[in-house]
C-alpha cells in the first residue's frame, strides 16, 4: 500500500508554511538574537510568538484537518514526535516554586502533547515517541510502515517542540550554540541555533490531486558515540541507503537532499561526507539556517518543506552561505528551478540515531 | 485493526522499591569509561537485554519518564546558576538507554523510543510487533522507569517501585493457532508504563509462547 501526504501545516519562527517557504527562497533567516535564556550571553534562537503552546498545537492540527478531505480524525491514528514534551511547563513551575509539589506528572513527559490533541480531536488512537532530534522523522517512518502493512488508512504525524531552558542551556554547555543565525556548510560556521516549531502531516493510503508520496524510510544507529557522529559517516550513509531501497529508487533519481545541516562542525563534516560518498552532484541545502534546529520537530517540518520543494519545482538556496567548506557537495547559493522528482530528508540525533525519509511525486 | 501473532523467544523483569541491586554492570560493560557514564535506565536495559540473550537487531524501548534523573540534575543546575554537565545533557534524551545498548553491543540497527505516558509499554509492544512484521527479524522490546529522584514523594502516586523494567524478545509467528491476547493481571505496584511488558513476561513464565498484538 502506498503512502500519500495529503495535507500539512507548520508553525515556526518564520510563521506558517507559506511564510516559511517565502523566507527560505528569499534567504531570510527567522533566527533572532536572544539574551534572556543565559545572562549576558547572546544566542541565536528560533522563537515563535504564542500565548499557549498547546493552543498553537491544536491550531496547526485544525488547519491540517480543514485542508484535508476528512471530516474529523475519528478514524485517524496520531503519532507525535517530540524531544521535550511538557518540559517547558514543568520548568516554569519548578523555577517558580523550587519544588515539585505543584507539578502534575501527567503533564511532564512527551505524551502530554498527544493527550492534548486526543482530547481535542478524538483520534482513533495515539502514540508518542522521542528519539531526540529524529523524533518526528521516526514518527514518519512508523506511519509509512503502518500504512504499508494496511494497519491504518489515515495517520496524522506531528512534530512539536517548545523552547525550554534545559535544551538551550544544555546545548550551550556542549559549546555548540552560535550567537548569530547559523550558517550550515559554511567554512566559518559558528554552531547551531536551538528553535521551536510544530509541524503536522496527514498521511493516507489514498491519493488526492495534490498528493506527494512518502516513498521510502530508513534508519540506522551509529554505535559510535553518544553525541559525536561516526566520522566515517557509515550510519548516515546506511539510513539514506535504507530509505532509497525502501523507495526502490536509485541515487540518480534524487534531485535534492534536505540536509540535517545543523551547522555544527561535527554534523556538517560527516553529513557532507555521507552525501559526497553516496550521490553524484545532487543539490543539497539545510533549511535550519532559516528555522533554526527545531529538535524533535525537525523531521516533520523538513518533510513539509520537502513537499513544497517538489510542488514548486524550486530547490532552496543555502541561506547564510559565504564560502562552502566541503567543495565536493553541491550547495546552491540561489534557488534552482527544475522538475523535482524526489527529495531525501535527513535527521540525525544524540545516541547516533539516524533517519532518512524519501518524498517524491506520486508514482 | 490488524493483529499480529508473535512468538516470545525470551523474557525477563526486575523491580525494586528504591534501587535494583546487582545489575552486573562490570560483567556486561567491562569498559570503565563507558560504564561510569551509564544512566540507571541504561544499566537496567543492559541487564534485561543480557538476560534475554539479545545483542544485535531492532530495538524498541518504552518509558514514560525516561531520563528524569538527568533532567533533574540539569534543572537544578539552571536554578542554582551553575554549569551543566555535558554528560548529563547528552544522557537526558529519552533514547539514552537504547543508545548505550547500541554503543556497547555495536548494534547498528534501528532504535525506536516510545514515550506514550502510562501506555508506553503497550505502545512499545505495538511498535515492536510492527518492526517484527516488516523485518521478519527478532526484535527486543524493553520498558524501564527510574524515578528515584530526591523528593519524588512530592509527586509519586503511581508506583511502589521506583526502579522497574521488563523485556521480551519477539519474533513474527506465521502460525497463530495458539496465539492469545495479553490476559495477565501484571504485578501489583509496578508503574503502568512498564506493566504491559510485565504481563507478557508473566505469560511467558506461565508457558505461553505466542501472543497477539494489535498494531
Amino acid at each position: 500500500m502506498n503512502s500519500y501526504i495529503n495535507s500539512y501545516e507548520v508553525a515556526c519562527s518564520a510563521g506558517d508554511i507559506k511564510a516559511l517557504m517565502n523566507s527560505i527562497y528569499e534567504k531570510k533567516t527567522a533566527v533572532s538574537i536572544n539574551t534572556s535564556f543565559i545572562e549576558d550571553t547572546p544566542l541565536g534562537l528560533g522563537q515563535m510568538k504564542y500565548d499557549d503552546f498547546y493552543d498553537l498545537l491544536a491550531e496547526v492540527v485544525q488547519k491540517v484537518l480543514d485542508n484535508s478531505k476528512l471530516e474529523n480524525f475519528h478514524n485517524t491514528l496520531l503519532i507525535l514526535g517530540s524531544s521535550v514534551g511538557g518540559m517547558q511547563e514543568s520548568e516554569k513551575i519548578f523555577f517558580r516554586d523550587k519544588n515539585y509539589k505543584n507539578l502534575d506528572p501527567r503533564r511532564h513527559s512527551i505524551h502530554v502533547l498527544s493527550d492534548h490533541l486526543v482530547d481535542k480531536f478524538s483520534f482513533l488512537d495515539s502514540r508518542s515517541l522521542s528519539t531526540a532530534c529524529t523524533s518526528s522523522a521516526n514518527a514518519l517512518l512508523l506511519a509509512k510502515r503502518l500504512i504499508d502493512v494496511e494497519a491504518y488508512e489515515n495517520i496524522l504525524v506531528v512534530g512539536a517542540d517548545a523552547l525550554c531552558y534545559t535544551t538551550v542551556c544544555g546545548f550551550h554547555y556542549l559549546s555548540v550554540l552560535s550567537d548569530k543565525p547559523c550558517t550550515p556548510f559554511d567554512k566559518e560556521r559558528g554552531g547551531m541555533n536551538v528553535a521551536e516549531a510544530i509541524a503536522a502531516l496527514l498521511i493516507q493510503n489514498t491519493k488526492d490531486k495534490d498528493s506527494v508520496e512518502l516513498k521510502g524510510v530508513g534508519a540506522s544507529s551509529d554505535a559510535y558515540h553518544m553525541t559525536n557522529p561516526d566520522p566515517e559517516a557509515k550510519g548516515a550513509i546506511a539510513s539514506m541507503k535504507a530509505a532509497l531501497d525502501d523507495a526502490s529508487l536509485n541515487i540518480d533519481e534524487i534531485d535534492y537532499v534536505n540536509a540535517h545541516g545543523t551547522a555544527t562542525v561535527a554534523n556538517d563534516k560527516v553529513e557532507s561526507l555521507a552525501i559526497e560518498t553516496l550521490f553524484n552532484d545532487v543539490y543539497v541545502s539545510s533549511t535550519k539556517a532559516v528555522t533554526g534546529h527545531t529538535l524533535g520537530a525537525a523531521g516533520a517540518i523538513e518533510a513539509v518543506i520537502s513537499c513544497e520543494v517538489i510542488k514548486k519545482g524550486l530547490i532552496p538556496p543555502q541561506t547564510g552561505l559565504i564560502e562552502l567548506d566541503n567543495k565536493s557537495i553541491n550547495v546552491p547559493l540561489n534557488s534552482v528551478a527544475m522538475d523535482v522528482r524526489n527529495v531525501i530528508s535527513n535527521s540525525f540525533a544524540f545516541g547516533g540515531n539516524n533517519t532518512s525519509i524519501v518524498i517524491g511525486v506520486c508514482s | 485493526m490488524r493483529k499480529v501473532a508473535l512468538k516470545i523467544i525470551s523474557s525477563h523483569k526486575i523491580y525494586a522499591p528504591i534501587k535494583i541491586e546487582d545489575l552486573q554492570e562490570k560483567r556486561i560493560v567491562p569498559n570503565m569509561m563507558i560504564r561510569r557514564r551509564l544512566t540507571r535506565n541504561a544499566k537496567i536495559m543492559l541487564y534485561l537485554s543480557d538476560k534475554c540473550g539479545f545483542k544485535d537487531g531492532k530495538v524498541v524501548y518504552g518509558s514514560c519518564y525516561s531520563e528524569i534523573q538527568e533532567s533533574v540534575k540539569i534543572t537544578n543546575a539552571i536554578l542554582e546558576k551553575s554549569s551543566i554537565s555535558p554528560t548529563s545533557f547528552q544522557n537526558s534524551v529519552y533514547n539514552s538507554a537504547p543508545s548505550y545498548f547500541s554503543l556497547i553491543n555495536k548494534d547498528k540497527d534501528e532504535i525506536i523510543t516510545i514515550s506514550s505516558g502510562l501506555y508506553s509499554a503497550r505502545d512499545a509492544l505495538k511498535t515492536a510487533a510492527l518492526q517484527a512484521l516488516v523485518s521478519g527479524q527478532r526484535v527486543l522490546c524493553v520498558a524501564t522507569e527510574c524515578l528515584n529522584i530526591q523528593n519524588i514523594q512530592e509527586v509519586n502516586t503511581c508506583t511502589k517501585f521506583l526502579e522497574s523494567g521488563a523485556a521480551v524478545v519477539l519474533e513474527l509467528d506465521n502460525d497463530s493457532t495458539n496465539a492469545i491476547d495479553i490476559d495477565d493481571e501484571g504485578d501489583e505496584g509496578v508503574i503502568n508504563s512498564v506493566q504491559d511488558l510485565v504481563k507478557v513476561v508473566n505469560m511467558h513464565q506461565r508457558g505461553i509462547s505466542t501472543i497477539f498484538i494489535e498494531l
